[in-house]
């Protein structure tokens, strides 16, 4: 025992001497003549009772005050349980590693959350750091993004911290922890962590242990480990689809016990229309028949009670599969070369593309046949008829994706078949003074497929006028500078023109690697303007062409983001979303990805549980919050002195 | 003298050494803003009535005052012999009969009436010496002898013997500011006795007899002694004189009340304020209610009241 900490004790007892003086004091009323006093009765227990009350509340303070005093003494003996950095005398670098996933909404069992609790660490971390410290913030939530870019300027880190919120998206901790090491790697101070406020709860409890294959140079903390030890038990619902009376909900459940006991329930606000019981399995469906009205809104909620309630609940909607990729072209042509689908379709299906490949014959002439497509290839189209390119103007003004390859029919097409109004002059289809692409010329959205396309030994090539070059934007050109593959943006949608077919009959350009390249570029951005009814949530929803909209998302209206002229919105919770695309209404739905609602954590290297990188315990110096405490026990006690002093009688 | 404690004067036959009274000797009275008692006595006589009043006591005289039916026990001799012989009437003859009322005023100069509360312009005993000298100024106009005694006071302070003329006015005001509010009247029924026993052995059939006190420290006895002037044949009338902070009980907090007369001693607060106005209105009432069975009057003042009414109220009282 230091003499310090007898000197802080023995001020604390002192925290008797109120109370004695209290006791010693003998509150005695002013005295005063009064001839008629034999006449007065006397009332002494209200006046004591009242001399006691505020006897106490005095000596509460006082007592309070005394405490203070002592704590004030001993302040630098203070240990509180805390976060912070176990440091040398050089200044930080750090990098936080935040988790902003749905599993983080957990509660296990206590009032707060992990995500919480991570927070919370986080900022008592912010408070270890010093001047010089820097410090960066990273989200967890899929996609991993950066919060904050590395600055020494701790309270701006504060603020953006605090702006951090609870979210429902999936986790990529790898993708944050590689951010981290990018933002801190190449900081000047040598003292460089990442520290990883999660629940390591990826989705992917058995992928290799966090932190490894890390250069040694950045180490990973795991701060709060506890977060990992919850457990807990989740199901939640992926998807509600509706198709007459029947009800098809997915869900997945952490493990197979967690679904036992419960069931789905179908709602017609307060009203159960349907419910059935949950499978015992971690990931299935439960089909429930109802009997509403159609035009009813209706929610699957999931009884009982879980870790994570936020995902127990989901939004019914009519059953739409996701959507779909349209060829148009004449199969017979490519199938007598290939022996199967054309190379086309072939190409579709090598990108495992999460769309449907429906080869159609010709364009549709009908708007309402464009509907379930969000790209349209024609390979080599001999132009569109008046009703074609009615209905394809409109497809791409809604946001579909259409895809020209325009090869020798579209030199040859039929009297009153165009490719207005997308491209405003005839083609021309000739021999080519160029056997290959610029792989310099073309665009990032191609990369390093461009490469492959120096030699595409063509048969010939087809020609734009040079109005219609102009008003195309070049991908990839011909080394003569000739477009090879140029897109256009019109509407919500995009027309992508290719001065080459997709036959290899043509040339070898299908064969090449950046016709895949080109083909996933396409499916890429069709998928961006595609509209379909539910998305993952944390994935943005992107609305080119599109001028104004307005999102009315789980917690009120949202505001978009602009990005790249293009307006986006990132769904970060469950539920539905109202949107008005140009005075157009939508609905969209943000459901959970499965393995979010797999709660197992995932290994961390063993080193990012070291105590020499930080610990639980701190001494901190408080002094300034007891000072202040003891400034306002002062003040009370004039107040209540000023309050209960009794009034002078004038003589 | 100002701060000094003693003075020494050279005089013609030698030095004098005055001295300042020890404290504690005497205390004065508080007479606030009712001081000078001998200018302030005379403004309030001003404004009252000062005319002669006439006896309406009647009986044996020499002006005939009318007549009035017989009943039995009335002087024969005043039997109206004509009016039986004329009308067969019995009836008795009746005289007006002017008469000096002496004014004997008796003021309570114990220690209670020391007692100045808030609201007070002075003192009792000041307000009751003022009431006191206004009624002598309006018995000297009215040509009526006026006596003063007191209960309790300084034993130095005497009272003035029932005397007629100009000059008992200037007695009677010396007397009063010579007095000093002490001594205890509850303990000793003698100090009562001194005062009123005298009156009611001495006192004429007809005699005035005003006592100004506040009632509140006297002996159990008292209304019955005071009550025995008045069955002589002697107008009593009795005013009990408080302060208004004891006709009220303004106090809000708590506060230890300590008696001037006997060492009572209360701590108590403002709920106590009913129960004491209702111990006080009791008191009252037990006095009203000896003087009134034994022909006295009683009456009520305060000292905020103006002097000029309170000294018209006794001599209306006393008619």
């Amino acid at each position: 025992m230091s003499f310090l900490t007898v000197l802080a004790l023995g001020i604390a007892v002192l925290v008797v001497a109120p109370y004695l003086a209290h006791r010693l004091r003998r509150r005695r009323a002013d005295e005063r003549p009064f001839a008629p006093a034999r006449l007065v009765p006397p009332t002494p227990p209200k006046a004591r009772r009242r001399s006691r009350l505020e006897d106490r509340t005095l000596f509460a303070i006082r007592a309070a005050s005394i405490v203070a005093l002592a704590l004030l003494g001993a302040s630098p003996l203070v240990r509180c349980s805390r976060l912070a950095l176990s440091r040398g005398g050089a200044s930080v670098a750090v990098a936080i590693v935040l988790d902003d996933s749905m599993s983080m909404r957990a509660k296990d069992g206590g009032d707060k959350s992990r995500f919480a609790r991570a927070k919370k660490g986080a900022e008592e971390v912010l408070a270890s750091l010093r001047e010089g410290d820097a410090a960066a913030i990273v989200l967890a939530g899929a996609p991993a993004r950066v919060g904050l870019a590395a600055t020494t300027d701790i309270s701006a880190a504060r603020a953006a911290l605090e702006g951090v919120m609870e979210s429902d998206r999936a986790t990529d901790l790898e993708g944050a922890l590689a951010i981290a090491r990018t933002l801190v790697g190449e900081l000047p101070q040598i003292d460089r962590r990442i520290i990883l406020l999660s629940d390591l709860a990826d989705g992917n409890p058995d992928g290799p242990p966090l932190g490894e294959g890390g250069d040694g140079r950045v180490p990973l903390w795991l701060a709060m480990p506890e977060l990992a030890k919850g457990g807990g038990a989740d199901c939640g619902i992926l998807s509600a689809d509706r198709a007459g009376n029947r009800t098809r909900v997915r869900f997945a459940c952490s493990s197979p016990s967690a679904a036992e006991g419960r069931e789905v329930q179908i709602k017609d606000g307060e009203k159960v229309v349907g419910s059935a019981p949950l499978p015992q399995t971690a990931l299935g469906e439960a089909i429930v028949t109802i009997t509403a009205d159609d035009t009813r809104e209706l929610f699957a909620t999931l009884t009982g009670t879980d870790a994570i309630a936020s995902d127990d609940r989901a939004l019914v909607v009519v059953e739409s599969g996701p959507a779909a990729l349209a060829v148009v072209g004449d199969r017979t042509d490519d199938e007598l070369m290939t022996g199967g689908a054309p190379v086309v379709e072939q190409a579709l299906a090598a990108l495992q593309i999460d769309m449907a490949v429906r080869p159609i014959p010709q364009a549709p002439d009908r708007r309402e046949d464009t509907q379930p497509f969000a790209a349209m290839i024609a390979d080599d189209p001999p132009g569109f008829t008046p009703e074609q390119r009615h209905a394809l103007a409109a497809f791409v003004d809604r946001g579909g994706v259409l895809v020209l390859a325009l090869g020798r029919r579209a030199a040859a097409a039929p009297l009153g078949a165009t490719f207005e109004p997308f491209l405003k002059n005839a083609v021309s289809w000739g021999p080519t003074p160029s056997q290959g692409a610029d792989p310099s010329s073309g665009s990032p959205i191609i990369g390093e497929g461009a490469a492959s396309l120096g030699d595409l030994a063509p048969k010939g090539r087809a020609t734009l006028a040079p109005d219609d070059v102009n008003a195309f934007e070049p991908v990839l050109k011909w080394t003569d500078g000739a477009p090879l593959v140029a897109r256009l943006a019109r509407g919500r949608g995009e027309v992508w023109v290719t001065t080459l077919p997709f036959s290899v009959e043509s040339s070898d350009f299908p064969l090449r690697p950046g016709f895949l390249s080109l083909l996933d570029a396409i499916v890429t951005s069709a998928k961006e303007r595609s509209a379909p009814v539910r998305g993952d949530v944390g994935a943005p929803w992107a609305f080119a062409g599109a001028r104004r909209v307005e999102v009315e998302g789980p917690l009120g209206r949202m505001t978009p983001a602009r990005d790249d002229g293009v307006l986006r919105i990132v769904p970060t919770l469950i539920g539905p979303y109202r949107l008005t695309v140009d005075g157009v209404e939508e609905l969209r739905v943000a459901a959970p990805p499965a393995r979010e609602i797999d709660l197992r954590p995932r290994a961390v290297v063993p080193s990012a549980t070291s105590s020499s990188l930080g610990g639980g315990v701190s001494v901190v110096d408080v002094s300034w919050a007891i000072a202040l405490a003891l400034l306002a026990l002062v003040a009370a006690e004039i107040v209540v002195r000023s309050l209960t002093r009794p009034r002078r009688e004038p003589a | 003298m100002g701060p000094y404690s003693s003075l020494r004067i050279l005089t013609p036959r030698g030095a004098v050494e005055a001295k300042r009274p020890a404290k504690g000797v005497r205390r004065a009275i508080d007479w606030g803003s009712l001081a000078p008692l001998r200018i302030r006595a005379r403004m309030v006589a001003e404004g009252v009535w000062a005319g002669a009043h006439r006896s309406a006591r009647k009986g044996a005289g020499v002006e005939f005052g009318g007549h009035r039916a017989y009943t039995p026990g009335d002087d024969l001799r005043h039997l109206d012999v004509r009016s039986l012989l004329r009308h067969d009437h019995l009836l008795v003859r009746q005289f007006e009969t002017e008469t000096d009322r002496a004014l004997r005023l008796v003021v309570d100069a114990s220690a209670s009436m020391g007692y100045r509360g808030s609201r007070a312009p002075g003192a009792k005993l000041a307000w009751a010496a003022l009431v006191a000298a206004a009624l002598a100024r309006v018995a000297v106009k009215s040509g009526d002898p006026i006596g003063l005694s007191f209960i309790a006071g300084s034993k130095d302070a005497l009272g003035v013997p029932v005397r007629g003329g100009r000059e008992v006015f200037e007695r009677i005001v010396d007397a009063l500011e010579g007095q000093s509010a002490e001594g205890d009247a509850m303990k000793d029924i003698a100090v009562l006795d001194e005062a009123v026993g005298a009156i009611a052995r001495s006192a004429r059939r007809g005699s005035v007899v005003v006592i100004l006190s506040d009632l509140l420290d006297l002996p159990p006895q008292a209304p019955q002694r005071i009550g025995a002037i008045s069955t002589r044949g002697c107008v009593v009338v009795v005013v009990q004189t408080l302060d208004p902070d004891e006709a009220d009980f303004p106090f809000k907090e708590t506060v230890r009340l300590k008696s001037l007369e006997g060492d009572v001693v209360v701590e108590t607060d403002e709920a106590a304020r009913d129960r004491y106005l209702a111990a006080l209105a009791a008191e009252q009432r037990r006095w009203r209610e000896e003087l009134v069975a034994r022909g006295a009057k009683f009456l009520t003042m305060t000292t905020d009241r103006d002097p000029v009414a309170a000294v018209r109220a006794i001599v209306e009282a006393t008619l």
